[in-house]
């Protein structure tokens, strides 16, 4: 019996100093050598989650880049800033979208929920800190595991094929065709399907890396803009607008704000009420380009512009909230 | 729990370490334990169902004891058919109720009737099929005076109980389990280091291979309207491994579980896809299964003393009260009809016991003609598997269809993580080489008898843990837990 018991612990220890092995030399390498190079010519970068992503059409701004991607709270978004800002010093302008659906509680799920964690943390797990890590298994320790292998099984494959590159995978312009068209009830508006009681739940975690972000940003010297990507006005989250605004107020006066929400656009433009489609996000991205063409990221310039060069019968008026 | 899961690598070392070095003195003490573990253990599902298998168990002691004592054969009788009648009435009313309530509406909707019989919200209790099949062994063992009934209310409730197998089996004989419970157990080192070995192959069997392959079936078969014909027959390839290598790896988690405490279980799977026929298959795949409906259904029907014909209608039996067995739906009625047309030539030109040895004993490789009829009925088992796969069954007749369509000839093609997919492919492959190598033992990694040096075994075992920990994710449910 002990001969079993002496042999089983050496096993298991053994295992575990094998496993910790395959965890932490490549991500130590993952660390070292990752790559997060965009090119010279972008001196503005965009991150959010789809809502940007599907309605800034890089392609059609200069020195543009969105790297936003799907489903990615701002915990994850994070570590991303950290990256492209300590590797691109080309950068000058952080935009970053703020939604009305980014203040719901809903984000925290999109953070530790085993689906949303296990595709984002392993990417991004070799660039947390401690206290991240920390978060993340106080929150959900039975999935935070078994994503951990799932981060050491990718930063194998990493360092076995010496793809260090991160760059084809933070994100980028989606490009939605829209197959099928807005769904409408009968009397022409939008089908709205959130039938909660009203009542808005903050994820309290998201807002407090939204504010790690813009204070990273300003550490390293980077213009930080809010942006709202324009949204339907029948879209759910809309519900929360006026809690939305008091956050905005409340938390991040000191934020540039950039609110499209309002920006005109036809039923055939939205993919969904959230997101844009090709031909929304290709009107909305060419008046972004000549608005930053203009000057709209310049500090004090941003009230001009409104008051000078937007059409006059044109009935959105970009918001900005001016703090400097 | 599930056996995957890290609350039960924690259950079972504290339950482990309690067996042999608190309760060791004491059989009783043991049996006591275990039997709280097991009773633990199934609470972790749910508590309230607890009631249900202390009420089976209950039953099924009092009715042996009753069946014992009197002589009468009368009065055997009796207590035989209202143990099997309160058994097989919860199993009615928990998993096939609702499945005759809406299969009577249909019915009757058919001839323009409209009828709304009261369906149950409940759902079906974990192992409930399996737990009443240990019972209705016992008793019908007592009625034909093979066994006495157990008067140690611990023990008999330990051999109903015992957490290994309660949930998904094996399922076992009073004759086999009883005596080892009843008997002192003295710690074995190879006893105990085989069950680990085989515990470690059963979760590689479960974590690695039939996750990954579940993560492409699921997909495959939830769209399977969009792809093409090449596409749903690889669906229908991984369903193939995912089903073996879950529900085997959970055997030999459960069988490697009890020898650790010292008891053996009956033997469950045998490297049912190396069969050369399908009535080896059914030698060789859910053993403790089909050999139960062998001894309790078969045999009384008369069995194949009858002559080819009576033959032929208990095999159909058996094979429709097996599909049966498996869930309250048509597509498990259909697969068991299958798999009976499928052995038929065999049972009819009685060449069902031909080939009753592992293929290519002590060689290294079949024959040509061995291998192309182990071929011929792993197609013929990936063909009856769409059913036992398929949502109802008019998915299994759409699927099917686009199978033998043009489209079978395309290159196969869906939405996936291609390095995943390659990943996936090159285990199976690793897989079934261990299988193949390892098919005259108990189980694959018994003896590696490749592997001369005690390092490289031990190498392969630390392979195996870490191959097992790169590709965990989410702890998923053993399929079987649903029958």
């Amino acid at each position: 019996m002990g001969s079993f018991l002496n042999k089983t612990m050496v096993f298991i220890l053994t295992s575990m100093l094998l496993l910790a092995c395959i965890i932490l030399i490549p991500d130590f390498l993952v660390k070292k050598f990752s790559k997060f190079n965009i090119d010279k010519g972008y001196k503005i970068v965009l991150f959010g989650h789809s809502h940007s992503e599907c309605a800034f059409n890089d392609s059609l701004i200069s020195g543009f880049k969105n790297l936003s991607h799907s489903a990615e709270p701002y915990f994850y978004t994070y570590q991303k800033v950290k990256k492209v800002i300590s590797q691109n010093n080309q950068v000058e302008t952080i935009l970053i979208e703020f939604s009305n659906n980014q203040i719901d509680e809903k984000m925290d799920e999109w953070t530790w929920g085993y689906k949303y964690m296990s595709n984002m943390f392993p990417q991004y797990a070799s660039f947390m800190d401690a206290a991240d890590l920390e978060l993340l298994f106080n929150k959900n320790p039975k999935d935070f595991i078994n994503c951990v292998s799932i981060l050491a099984r990718q930063n194998i494959f990493r360092v076995v094929t010496l793809n260090y590159s991160f760059s084809g995978s933070i994100g980028g312009y989606l490009k939605v065709n829209n197959p099928k068209p807005l769904e409408l009830n009968n009397k022409g508006l939008p089908i709205v399907r959130d039938t909660a009681s009203g009542r808005t739940v903050l994820s309290i975690t998201n807002l407090n890396y939204l504010r790690k972000i813009v204070d990273y940003c300003r550490q390293k010297n980077k213009k930080v803009f809010l942006v709202r990507s324009p949204q339907h006005i029948g879209y759910e989250y809309m519900k929360n607008e006026k809690v939305f605004m008091a956050i905005k107020k409340t938390y991040f006066q000191d934020v540039d704000f950039l609110d499209f929400n309002n920006f005109p656009l036809k039923d055939d433009e939205f993919a969904d009420l959230g997101h844009l489609n090709f031909k929304g996000a290709s009107k909305f991205s060419d008046y972004v380009n000549r608005m930053i063409s203009s000057g709209i990221l310049e500090p004090g310039k941003k009230q001009v512009l409104i008051n000078t060069t937007l059409p006059k019968k044109m009935y959105f008026k970009p918001v900005v909230n001016n703090s400097n | 729990m599930l056996f995957n899961s890290v609350s039960f690598a924690i259950f079972l070392p504290v339950v482990f370490i309690l067996y042999w070095l608190i309760f060791n003195r004491n059989l009783q003490l043991q049996n006591f334990l275990l039997l709280c573990a097991s009773y633990f253990f199934y609470a972790c599902w749910d508590w309230r169902f607890l009631f249900l298998l202390v009420f089976s168990t209950l039953l099924d002691y009092f009715t042996g004891l009753k069946m014992t004592e009197s002589e009468n054969q009368k009065s055997r009788s009796f207590w035989l058919w209202l143990s099997i009648l309160i058994n097989l009435g919860f199993l009615g009313v928990f998993k096939y109720y609702n499945f005759f309530a809406g299969s009577f509406t249909q019915m009757f909707s058919n001839f323009g009737l409209n009828v709304n019989p009261w369906t149950l919200k409940v759902i079906l209790p974990v192992g409930i099929s399996f737990y009443t099949f240990h019972g209705l062994s016992y008793v019908i063992d007592i009625y034909k005076r093979r066994i006495k009934a157990e008067r140690n209310f611990i023990d008999y409730s330990l051999f109903v109980s015992f957490f290994p197998l309660l949930v998904a089996g094996p399922i076992e004989r009073a004759t086999h389990l009883l005596p080892q419970i009843k008997k002192v157990r003295v710690f074995n080192y190879h006893n105990a280091a085989n069950g680990l070995r085989q515990i470690l192959w059963g979760l590689f069997k479960k974590i690695v291979i039939a996750d990954q392959c579940a993560e492409f079936a699921n997909t495959i078969f939830a769209n399977s309207a969009s792809y093409s014909g090449s596409t749903l027959v690889l669906g229908a390839i991984f369903f193939t491994f995912q089903i073996y290598c879950d529900f085997s790896g959970y055997s030999d988690i459960a069988l490697g579980v009890a020898r650790l405490f010292g008891i053996e279980l009956l033997r469950n799977f045998a490297f049912p896809y190396f069969s050369r026929d399908v009535a080896e298959f059914w030698r060789r795949w859910h053993i403790s299964l089909s050999t139960w409906f062998r001894d309790y259904l078969y045999v009384p029907l008369g069995g194949s003393k009858g002559g080819t014909w009576l033959k032929v209608r208990n095999t159909f039996i058996i094979f429709l009260v097996s599909g049966f067995w498996h869930g309250a739906n048509w597509t498990f009625i259909i697969w068991g009809f299958l798999n009976a047309l499928f052995i038929m030539p065999s049972i009819i030109f009685k060449t069902n016991r031909n080939n009753l040895e592992i293929v290519a004993k002590g060689k290294s490789l079949p024959t040509l003609s061995e291998f192309l009829h182990i071929l011929l009925t792993f197609c013929m088992v990936v063909f009856a598997w769409i059913f036992f796969r398929a949502n109802n069954v008019t998915h299994a007749f759409n699927y099917l269809g686009r199978i033998f369509s043009r489209s079978l000839f395309s290159i196969p093609s869906f939405d996936v993580n291609r390095p995943q997919l390659l990943e996936t492919i090159a285990l199976i492959v690793f897989f079934i080489v261990i299988e193949w190598n390892g098919r005259e033992n108990q189980y694959a990694i018994e003896t590696l008898t490749k592997l001369k040096s005690r390092n490289y075994r031990l190498a392969f075992y630390y392979a195996l843990v870490l191959i097992a920990f790169l590709f965990a994710g989410k702890e998923q449910q053993f399929i079987y837990f649903q029958f």
